[in-house]
C-alpha cells in the first residue's frame, strides 16, 4: 500500500523537498519561541518570588536604620510596608508606588492614597497570580498586620470584600477613619486582564 | 487523520482528499496555535501598563514638549494643542465664522481635551461638526443636561465625541473625548454675529485668548434663607463654576507660545471701503472690488490677543439707516440700524458728577496699566470746574481718593492725576465693593447734576452676575461707563453692565488707541443723550428686540432685531435728543436680504431674558423656560443648551485609560505672569493666611494641574500578569512544534 502510495505522489516528490526543510525550521524556530514564552512565564513568577526575599531583606534593614533601602541598586522603588495575614500564614513586602514595574516584585501602596495607620484610606494593590493569590482566601473577620517603613505595627480587621471596575473604585483615600483596602485583578483564574477588580476592605482593630 | 494514512482499505483515497486532509491537519497544528496566540497578545490590552499610561516622568520626555503636572507627584501629562483657524464672511450688518480647532494629542495615552476659548459676546453658536478621518459627524443640540449625559456616555463607552458649552455668554469649552496616542480630531463650530457700529466705523472682533480671571473666594458669600422662615438657609459661591472657566496660563517667558491661529476675513461691506485697520495683527489685504476685500493674518500668530477689523466706508461719512430681512422658513426676520442725527446743540447745561473706578489689579499688569493711567489721566483733564468728581482704585483691597465727590478745581485735580500716576498692579479684582462704592449716592435726588460712572478694568473676573445684579439694583440716577482696557478684555462683562447701567462700553486695545477713544467716550458724556426710544413696525405683530430699547449716545447705532409678521409697511423710530423730538421712518419693503438675521434675532431674545431676570422684571424659571424654547427652536448654544457630536465607531477599549487635560492657552498678550499668578498668590496668602482653603484653591487653580478621576475615587492599577498567559501559549508551541516533528518524522518514513 505504501508502494502505492509514492507512486501516486510521484509528481509531488519535488514539491516535497522544498516544503520539508522549510517545516523543519519552523518547527525549530516555533519550539524555540515556545520555550522563550515558556520560560518568561516561568520568570514572573520567580521574579516575584525572588524580589521578596530581597525585599524582606531590605525592609528587616530600613526598620532598622529608618532611611528608605533599594533592595537592588538600579530599584527605583524601595519597601514601605510588610503586610502578614497570621490566619493563612502569608507575608508580603509592600513598595512605594503601583506602577507595574514595582508591582512585578511585590504589592504597592497605590500613590495618593493615605498611609497605613493614618486616617483615610490606605490602598496596596498587587498582582491576582502572584502576591496576592492568596486574597481569595481572606475572610471577613481575618486580622491583618501592617508593620510601617518607621517600624510601627497596626492590626486591622477584614469587615468586607466586593468587585468593582477599576475606575469606579468607590475608595476615598480620605474617608473618615482609618481604613485599607487590598486590590487585585479579578476573576483570580482568568488569563487575560480584565477591567474588574477585587477589592479586601479593612478597619483598624483598636 | 492517521486513519486515513494507515487505511487498510483496498480503495486508497483520491490523492487530492488525502491532500486536503493533510492541509487541514497542519493548518490545525501550526497556524490556529499562531492565531490563537496573536489574537491572546492584541486582546490583552491593559497587559503593559506603563505604555499606556499617558503620564510620563521627566526622564521620558525625549522631544521639546509642554508638560502640566498631574495629580501623581514627578509624572506629568503632555498637554494637547489645539490649532485654531477662523473663517469670516461678513455680509454687510453679519458676520458668519467657522472656527475650526485642530485637536492634537502628543501622548501615549487616550486623552480627553478640554479646551476654553472665547466667542465674541453676541455670537450665536449654531453649529458643531467633528471630523475624525474623512468621516463627519454633526453636532445636535440638545438640553445641557441630556447633552452632557449623551457625552460621558459615548466618552464612557470609548467613541469619540464633542460637546460645545457656554460657560458664560462669551466664554465656551470644547470637551473632546478618547483622543488616541498621536491622533488629531478636528472640530468645527460655526456662529453668527453681528458687525458692531459706532460712529462712523464698523468693527469686527474675534476673542482669541480667555484671560485668566480672578474668582473672589467662597468668603463673600451670598446667603440664601429658606422661605419657610426657620432661619436657615444656604450661601452660595459667587463662581459655582470656578474650575471649568480655569485654564492653566503658561508662563511667556519660559513657554514657546501655544495653539497657533490663522484667520480669514471676506469683507463684503455692501458699500464702497475706505479705510481697513487690524490694530493689534498685521494683516494681508486684496481687494476684490469697491465693496469686497479678503483680509489675512500675516506671519506666525498665536491666541494670545484678540483679533479686531475696524472699517470706514469711503466717503467717511457711514449710512445713518440700514434695514436687512430674511426668510427662515414661514418666518420673515429684520435687522435694523439706525444712528440719530448728532444735534450740535450747546453741550449738556448741567454739570456732571463723576465717579471714576479704576482696576489695578495683577490682571492689569504690563501694558494694561499704562493704558488705564493714561485714559483716567485724559479723562481728569477734560474735567470742567463746575464738574464734582471722585477716583475710586482697587485690586483686592479699594481706596477712595476723596469722602465723597469733590468740585474739580484745579487743586483736587491734579492731587487726583497724582494719585493715578502713582498706581501699579498688583492683587486680586475684588470689584464688587468699588462698585457699591461708586454706584452709592449720596444725593439720590439731585437734579442739577449728571451723574456718571466711568469704570476702567479688563473684566477678568468670574463672578460677572453678582456684578450686574448690583448694577440693576442700585443703578438710581447713574450711568454706568464701561472702558474695557487691555489685548483680552471680559466684553460680555462689559456690554451688559453697560447696557444694565445706560452707559456705554469703550474698548481700548493698545496704548495709541486711547487718545481716539477716550476723546469720542467724552464726546458721548458731553452730548445730549438720546432716551425714551420707541420702535413700531406699522404692520404689527413684530416681535422687537431688544425688549427695552438702550439709552443711546452721540454716534451710536440703535440696532433692532425683529421677527415679523409681515414684509409690509414701516418701521418707525422715535425718541428724545436732549429735549428735541426725533423720528425716523423706513420703508419695510425695501429691506435688503442679509444673512443669519434668524439666529440673531434669537440669539438677541436670549440676553432678553438675561437682562429681564436681572433686572428683577420676570423670574429665574421664567427667563430658563424662555432661554430653553429660543436655544432649542434656533439650534442655539446657550446657558441651557448645549452642541454634542458622538462617533458611533467605538475607538477606545474599556481597560485603557482616560486621562482628563486642560488645553493650556497663552497668557494674553502684555500682561505680566508674575504679577497675576506669583505675587498675587502670595499677596493673598500675606492677606489672608487664616484662610488656607482659599488659597489652596487659589494655587490649584491657577496653576496647571490635571484632573484624572475625581479624587474621591482612586483608580485601581492594573493587577494581572501575563504569566500565565506566557506559560499556557509556549507550552502549545512546545506541543505544536514537537506534532510537526513527529509529521514530517512520519511522512519521511513513508516516503523513502
Amino acid at each position: 500500500m505504501s508502494a502505492t502510495v509514492t507512486i501516486n505522489n510521484g509528481s509531488k516528490q519535488k514539491g516535497r523537498a522544498v516544503i520539508r526543510p522549510a517545516l523543519r525550521a519552523g518547527m525549530i524556530a516555533m519550539a524555540l519561541f515556545g520555550l522563550l514564552l515558556f520560560s518568561q512565564g516561568i520568570w514572573i513568577h520567580a521574579k516575584a518570588i525572588l524580589a521578596q526575599v530581597l525585599l524582606d531583606r531590605a525592609f528587616t534593614q530600613s526598620i532598622e536604620t529608618g532611611q528608605p533601602v533599594k533592595p537592588w541598586s538600579w530599584a527605583d522603588t524601595w519597601p514601605v510596608a510588610r503586610i502578614e495575614f497570621p490566619r493563612i500564614g502569608e507575608t508580603s513586602i509592600a513598595l512605594r508606588g503601583a506602577s507595574g514595574q514595582a508591582l512585578a516584585f511585590g504589592p504597592g501602596h497605590v500613590d495618593r492614597s493615605a498611609e497605613a495607620g493614618e486616617n483615610g484610606t490606605a490602598v496596596y494593590a498587587a498582582h491576582r497570580d502572584t502576591h496576592f493569590a492568596f486574597l481569595k482566601n481572606v475572610q471577613i473577620g481575618d486580622t491583618i498586620k501592617i508593620t510601617r517603613r518607621d517600624g510601627k505595627a497596626f492590626t486591622y480587621q477584614v469587615t468586607e470584600t466586593s468587585v468593582v471596575h477599576w475606575d469606579q473604585s468607590g475608595i476615598d483615600s480620605n474617608a473618615d477613619g482609618k481604613n485599607l483596602v487590598l486590590a487585585t485583578c479579578w476573576p483570580f483564574n482568568a488569563t487575560t486582564s480584565g477591567p474588574m477588580r477585587y477589592l479586601v476592605k479593612a478597619q483598624i482593630a483598636e | 487523520m492517521k486513519i486515513v494514512t494507515h487505511s487498510p482499505s483496498p480503495q486508497p483515497l483520491p490523492s487530492w482528499l488525502r491532500y486536503t486532509c493533510q492541509a487541514v491537519w497542519l493548518i490545525n497544528i501550526v497556524v490556529l496555535p499562531l492565531v490563537a496566540l496573536l489574537a491572546v497578545f492584541l486582546a490583552g490590552p491593559a497587559r503593559a501598563e506603563t505604555a499606556q499610561s499617558p503620564l510620563v516622568t521627566m526622564d521620558e520626555v525625549k522631544s521639546g514638549t509642554l508638560l502640566l503636572k498631574s495629580s501623581e507627584a514627578g509624572r506629568y501629562i503632555e498637554a494637547p494643542r489645539v490649532a485654531t483657524d477662523v473663517d469670516i464672511i461678513v455680509s454687510g450688518p453679519t458676520a458668519r465664522a467657522r472656527i475650526t480647532q485642530i485637536f492634537t494629542n502628543p501622548s501615549n495615552g487616550w486623552v480627553e481635551a478640554v479646551y476654553a476659548y472665547p466667542l465674541p459676546e453676541e455670537s450665536a453658536v449654531h453649529a458643531l461638526k467633528m471630523v475624525i478621518g474623512k468621516r463627519v459627524i454633526i453636532g445636535d443640540i440638545k438640553e445641557k443636561k441630556e447633552a452632557k449625559a449623551i457625552y460621558e456616555t459615548a466618552k464612557a463607552a470609548g467613541q469619540k465625541a464633542s460637546l460645545v458649552e457656554q460657560e458664560r455668554p462669551n466664554l465656551f469649552t470644547n470637551s473632546v473625548a478618547n483622543i488616541g496616542p498621536h491622533e488629531q480630531v478636528v472640530v468645527q463650530i460655526d456662529y453668527q454675529e453681528p458687525v458692531r457700529l459706532s460712529g462712523d466705523e464698523f468693527s469686527l472682533r474675534v476673542p482669541l485668548v480667555v484671560a485668566p480671571r480672578y474668582n473672589p473666594a467662597p468668603i463673600t458669600q451670598t446667603a440664601d434663607l429658606a422661605a419657610d422662615g426657620s432661619g436657615w438657609g444656604t450661601t452660595a459661591d459667587p463662581v459655582p463654576d470656578r474650575d471649568k472657566i480655569t485654564s492653566p496660563a503658561l508662563d511667556p517667558r519660559i513657554n514657546a507660545p501655544v495653539n497657533p491661529v490663522t484667520i480669514k476675513v471676506r469683507l463684503q461691506a455692501g458699500f464702497a471701503l475706505g479705510e481697513v485697520k487690524s490694530p493689534h495683527h498685521s494683516i494681508r489685504t486684496e481687494t476684490v472690488d469697491a465693496q469686497t476685500q479678503i483680509i489675512a493674518l500675516t506671519g506666525e500668530n498665536h491666541a494670545d490677543r484678540d483679533f479686531e477689523l475696524t472699517w470706514k466706508p469711503q466717503n467717511s461719512k457711514a449710512p445713518a439707516v440700514g434695514l436687512f430681512r430674511e426668510t427662515i422658513g414661514k418666518n420673515d426676520y429684520a435687522l435694523a440700524y439706525v444712528t440719530p442725527p448728532v444735534v450740535e446743540q450747546k453741550q449738556e447745561e448741567r454739570p456732571r458728577e463723576i465717579v471714576f473706578v479704576i482696576d489695578n489689579s495683577g490682571s492689569m499688569g504690563g501694558t494694561s496699566m499704562d493704558q488705564a493711567k493714561a485714559s483716567l489721566d485724559y479723562a481728569l483733564s477734560r474735567l470742567k470746574p463746575a464738574d464734582r468728581f471722585n477716583v475710586i482704585r482697587f485690586d483686592d483691597t479699594m481706596t477712595a481718593l476723596f469722602q465723597d465727590t469733590v468740585t474739580a478745581n484745579r487743586d483736587n485735580v491734579s492731587t487726583a492725576r497724582e494719585f493715578v500716576g502713582d498706581l501699579e498692579a498688583s492683587g486680586g479684582t475684588e470689584m464688587l465693593a468699588p462698585l457699591e462704592a461708586a454706584l452709592n449716592d449720596k444725593r439720590p435726588n439731585d437734579q442739577a447734576f449728571v451723574r456718571q460712572i466711568v469704570f476702567l478694568t479688563d473684566g477678568a473676573i468670574g463672578n460677572e452676575q453678582q456684578l450686574l445684579d448690583t448694577i440693576a439694583a442700585k443703578l438710581g440716577r447713574s450711568r454706568v461707563f464701561m472702558v474695557g482696557i487691555g489685548s483680552a478684555p471680559n466684553n460680555y462683562l462689559m456690554n451688559r453692565a453697560a447696557e444694565l447701567g445706560r452707559g456705554t462700553f469703550t474698548s481700548i486695545g493698545s496704548t495709541d488707541q486711547v487718545d481716539e477713544r477716550m476723546r469720542n467716550l467724552f464726546a458721548k458724556l458731553e452730548s445730549p443723550v438720546i432716551t425714551n426710544l420707541v420702535a413700531t413696525f406699522s404692520a404689527g405683530n413684530a416681535d422687537v428686540t431688544p425688549a427695552i430699547l438702550p439709552d443711546l449716545y452721540r454716534g451710536e447705532p440703535l440696532v433692532i432685531a425683529a421677527k415679523l409678521g409681515s414684509l409690509s409697511g414701516t418701521l418707525t423710530i422715535k425718541g428724545m435728543i436732549g429735549k428735541q423730538p426725533w423720528e425716523v421712518t423706513l420703508p419695510v419693503a425695501k429691506a435688503a436680504e442679509g444673512e443669519g438675521l434668524s439666529k440673531l434675532w434669537a440669539r438677541r431674545k436670549i440676553s432678553d431674558a438675561e437682562v429681564e431676570s436681572t433686572l428683577g422684571k420676570i423670574s429665574r424659571e421664567e427667563a430658563d423656560k424662555r432661554i430653553l424654547k429660543l436655544a432649542l427652536e434656533n439650534s442655539l448654544v446657550s446657558r441651557l443648551t448645549s452642541l454634542v457630536a458622538v462617533d458611533k465607531t467605538v475607538t477606545r477599549s474599556q481597560d485603557k485609560p482616560l486621562t482628563r487635560a486642560d488645553v493650556p492657552i497663552n497668557l494674553p498678550a502684555g500682561w505680566d505672569f508674575d504679577k497675576v499668578f506669583g505675587e498675587q498668590t502670595t499677596r493673598k496668602a500675606g492677606l489672608e493666611s487664616d484662610s488656607n482653603i482659599q488659597l489652596a484653591k487659589l494655587v490649584q487653580g491657577n496653576k496647571p494641574v490635571t484632573k484624572q478621576a475625581p479624587a474621591d475615587e482612586l483608580p485601581l492599577p492594573q493587577t494581572a500578569t501575563d504569566a500565565e498567559l506566557r506559560i499556557i501559549a509556549g507550552l502549545m508551541m512546545l506541543l505544536a512544534s514537537a506534532g510537526l516533528f513527529f509529521f514530517t518524522r512520519k511522512t519521511t518514513g513513508k516516503a523513502s
